[in-house]
């Protein structure tokens, strides 16, 4: 009985960057835990589905792969609605990429905000680290430094095809997430609670509270 | 007889006389290494050698004086009908066979020939149904077709000896086959045969007595054969002591087939060739009968055969045959080789109907009965298995053949008929019956051309002129990439994006990627069309319909086309991502969605499923995402017919083919499984099926008027 009580987290997670970045490869890595030099590009969105097992809960991430081309832009921003955290891919072999970085960073900003008024975690991936190191991401301290200005929770060097990193910044991601939901309900708490529900909350445990 | 300890003794093991192919033959058949031991050929020649040591040089003195020597033998691993099943043609009568050999300059040819073998003063005839002949590895190989295979259905067996005789070659050579008795001198007609190592055994029903003189016996193998043959005479004397009289020769080989083989091996080779079409059962059958007379060990030499000899060569054959024909159907039903018959049962199994060892107490007559029924029933099995699969690709193969003249006869209605006379015939219904089944390869690109049309008038020259605005474009580009490339994102980089896209457009078919045959080409098209209409520039999904264009039309053909494809309304307002006319289009979609599929319609909704999440991608790639190419490209052909009211027919059929699937789904199964929709047998006429059975009518009302009212509705609500 208590298995049905575990908890079950569904986070919706953006996958975004210029095109050609590699968005696709790293959900294919990451999913599918395979690499193919030639997914055609994506039109529109493409989904993926990655189930983790997290401190005993289960922690379903709906990846949503938006199209890179610009074009589609107006478009896709519709698909931006509830995700709880994002990739923003560039390629460290073409440095235009990383410079759009912060006009991804910014579209998100502008079109998304957490019900606590934050912005959602967002990982930073300078993906094809396995095809030579833009001069940027070798200095640590200013890709940090970069980071921090812009809001991102961390970045990592990837590579999809080598399968570097992918893991790691994946549970990155999912952990600055869970976090800021823990955040999301306790500032929520003053505004919801009622004496009920405080009872019920007293009893911690989700068994307890189905059994009243 | 032979002693069965000295076999067993011999100096030579299994391990180095029997080449693998020996080993698992015998393998096969018999698990005691004695037994592998006799059973292999080779392995006697070996024996022989080392046997040779043992004899004391009088015995061979006499053994010399002996006025006839026979040759025979070739014992090897490609033993006749064994190495060669796969060449040997099946004569008329079904008794003899011609195995022609690549590797040979012989062809032996069997049966009906009588020889006289001297040997224990009994007229041995061995009924030699095929005689294969090794490869000529040494001149001294001696082929004695009877040995194998042995089986004579009457008593006088027919042999057929080839024996191609050099007597400077030594058969001691390991790896090729093995051929004893080296010095031959033929009397008889068998001269043209010792010189060319090859014999040609004489025609069918003529008698022959060949006689072969054992005086010029003088190679080693020679000795080594005639101190073997000591041995053997120990045990049974009377098989070689006796000298023969010219015209006889001896037929002295263990392997050699005599009477006894002929009689207890009923079934030989001739029975064999005859149950590879019948199937096998009918050899096992035979098998069996014969199986009684095996339980005596032991070897003849000179007339005789050693009994064992023949089940061991059988074992071989089946092995073989095993191998070549049946494991395919064993182990993996589907991979039939194609060469062979269709209908032909394949049967046979690695099963053998065996007696026990010797060692072991012999299976009672209920026990052998019993496996044999359930063998028999194996073996029925594997053949109604055989021919239901071969049925199968019976039927495709009909069908395939039946769709090729369908296309055929489409294709010369459509050269004759329709297209000479395009504007008169184009709405004809038989024009668009035909077209609906989907345009034959070869009409394609004339019709689809034809169908779109030139509305924007577009010109080779303007073609050239966008061309090459585009490869100057391009130049500037690389020159001041490094420079302001972020400052190029928009229109300006369409350029860019081109080549980036060009590399994974359709990349399983390996033609547009860079160095392939249309990497070029489709460079040209996109980038004309991007200097042609810089308002729409480039956008993802063109490089797919690019494509497809390139594969069916030429270069400017394929131009014309791409730019008035992309200017149809529903077209210009996707690849400009014209927001309020797109949710238009999916307004007037989910109309004739709720009316055809009620409940996924419902479905859907509840999910939060919007239509643009899968048909953004389906339109934009004009569905040569989601679909294999070919179905799309069906898809396009009445596309082209119809119009853009198709497009969305389509969609709704893919729902309706997957409506099931669909309905036990969460929305992110769903997005995905659209996105890429499972490439199955027969998908193109199951697709088309559901399309037929989805009217694009919302009550009354046509494609057309719901959209336009969705439109009326939009800017009377805006």
């Amino acid at each position: 009985m208590q298995n049905n009580h575990h908890k079950e987290h569904l986070y919706k997670i953006l996958v975004i960057g210029d095109l050609g970045v590699g968005k696709t490869s790293i959900i294919k890595r990451y999913v599918h835990h395979n690499f193919s030099p030639n997914y055609r590009a994506t039109i529109g969105v493409d989904f993926a589905l990655k189930v983790l097992n997290w401190d005993q809960e289960t922690v379903r991430l709906q990846l949503w792969d938006i199209a890179g081309q610009e074009r589609f832009g107006n478009m896709t921003r519709v698909y931006y609605r509830e995700a709880m955290g994002a990739f923003i891919v560039f390629d460290v072999t073409r440095p235009a990429s990383f410079e759009a970085v912060t006009k991804w960073k910014e579209d998100l900003d502008s079109k998304l905000t957490l019900a606590n008024g934050k912005h959602v975690a967002t990982v930073l991936l300078a993906n094809k680290c396995d095809q030579g190191r833009d001069v940027l991401t070798n200095n640590g301290i200013k890709m940090e430094q970069f980071c921090q200005e812009n809001g991102f929770v961390g970045w990592y060097e990837t590579s999809a095809k080598e399968n570097i990193n992918i893991d790691e910044a994946a549970n990155c991601l999912v952990k600055h997430i869970i976090a800021s939901e823990k955040d999301m309900l306790q500032s929520e708490v003053p505004d919801t609670i009622t004496p009920q529900l405080e009872k019920d909350k007293g009893g911690t445990c989700s068994s307890c509270f189905r059994a009243q | 007889m032979w002693p069965e300890p000295l076999l067993q003794s011999s100096p030579v093991t299994a391990e180095d006389d029997n080449g693998p192919t020996d080993r698992l033959s015998a393998g096969l058949k018999a698990p005691c290494p004695g037994m592998k031991l006799r059973s292999s050929p080779r392995s006697v020649h070996r024996r022989r050698g080392a046997a040779a040591r043992f004899v004391s040089a009088e015995r061979r003195r006499q053994e010399l004086r002996r006025e006839e020597t026979f040759i025979f033998y070739v014992s090897d691993r490609k033993c006749a009908c064994c190495g060669r099943w796969g060449e040997m043609e099946r004569t008329d009568d079904g008794s003899s066979a011609t195995v022609r050999n690549p590797a040979s300059s012989a062809d032996v040819i069997t049966g009906g020939q009588q020889v006289t073998c001297s040997g224990e003063g009994e007229d041995i005839t061995c009924a030699h149904h095929c005689n294969p002949e090794g490869p000529i590895r040494s001149c001294s190989d001696v082929t004695e077709t009877g040995d194998h295979h042995g089986a004579g259905l009457n008593i006088t067996d027919d042999v057929t000896s080839t024996s191609h005789t050099d007597r400077t070659s030594s058969c001691s050579d390991s790896k090729a086959s093995r051929t004893e008795g080296s010095k031959v001198n033929p009397r008889h007609e068998l001269d043209g045969l010792c010189g060319d190592g090859a014999m040609a055994s004489d025609s069918g029903s003529q008698d022959r007595d060949v006689t072969f003189d054992l005086s010029e016996v003088g190679s080693d193998d020679e000795e080594a054969f005639v101190r073997e043959e000591l041995r053997a005479g120990q045990s049974t004397p009377p098989t070689t002591a006796t000298p023969r009289s010219s015209n006889t020769f001896e037929c002295g080989r263990r392997q050699s087939a005599p009477s006894k083989l002929g009689q207890d091996d009923g079934g030989g080779l001739g029975s064999e060739l005859q149950s590879r079409r019948p199937g096998i059962v009918e050899y096992f059958s035979s098998r069996k009968q014969r199986s009684v007379s095996h339980c005596v060990p032991g070897w003849k030499l000179f007339g005789k055969v050693p009994p064992r000899q023949s089940p061991s060569k059988q074992a071989r054959i089946i092995q073989q045959e095993f191998e070549a024909r049946s494991s395919p159907t064993h182990h993996a039903m589907g991979q039939q080789s194609r060469r062979k018959v269709e209908f032909e049962p394949l049967s046979t199994t690695a099963l053998i109907l065996e007696d026990r060892p010797p060692n072991l107490p012999a299976k009672s007559a209920d026990e052998a009965q019993r496996h044999r029924q359930q063998y028999e029933q194996m073996v029925a099995g594997a053949k109604r298995r055989e021919l239901k699969e071969a049925q199968r690709r019976q039927q495709q193969r009909e069908e395939r053949f039946r769709q090729e003249e369908v296309i055929a006869n489409a294709t010369l209605v459509w050269n004759q008929n329709i297209l000479p006379h395009w504007d008169s015939m184009k709405s004809s219904r038989r024009a668009r019956d035909l077209w609906w089944g989907g345009l034959p390869p070869s009409v394609r690109g004339r019709v689809w051309s034809l169908a779109i049309g030139n509305e924007l008038n577009v010109t080779a020259e303007l073609y050239e002129i966008f061309l090459s605005r585009a490869r100057e474009k391009r130049r500037e580009l690389s020159e001041t990439e490094s420079v302001d490339a972020a400052s190029l994102s928009d229109r300006e980089s369409s350029l860019e994006l081109i080549t980036r896209d060009i590399s994974r457009t359709f990349p399983s078919l390996c033609v547009f990627q860079k160095g392939g045959p249309y990497h070029d080409l489709l460079q040209s098209i996109l980038g004309a069309y991007a200097c042609h209409r810089p308002d729409v520039g480039y956008v993802q999904g063109m490089s797919s319909i690019a494509a497809v264009l390139i594969l069916n039309m030429d270069e400017i053909e394929a131009f014309v086309s791409f730019s008035n494809l992309m200017n149809r309304p529903c077209q210009l307002a996707f690849y400009r991502v014209d927001h309020q006319l797109m949710f238009k289009y999916f307004g007037a979609f989910q109309v004739f969605l709720e009316e055809t599929l009620p409940r996924l319609f419902l479905y859907f909704q509840s999910l939060g499923l919007t239509p643009d999440l899968y048909l953004m991608d389906w339109i934009l790639s004009l569905y040569t995402k989601p679909l294999p190419l070919d179905v799309a490209c069906r898809v396009w052909d009445v596309f082209f017919r119809d119009g853009e009211e198709f497009l969305f027919r389509t969609a709704l059929g893919i729902l309706r083919l997957y409506q099931d699937v669909l309905l036990h789904m969460d929305l992110i199964s769903i997005a995905q499984f659209l996105s890429h929709l499972p490439d199955e047998e027969l998908l193109s006429d199951r697709l088309f099926t559901c399309i037929s059975a989805t009217p694009m009518l919302s009550g009354n009302r046509k494609w057309s008027q719901v959209l336009s009212s969705c439109r009326d509705s939009e800017r009377s609500g805006s």
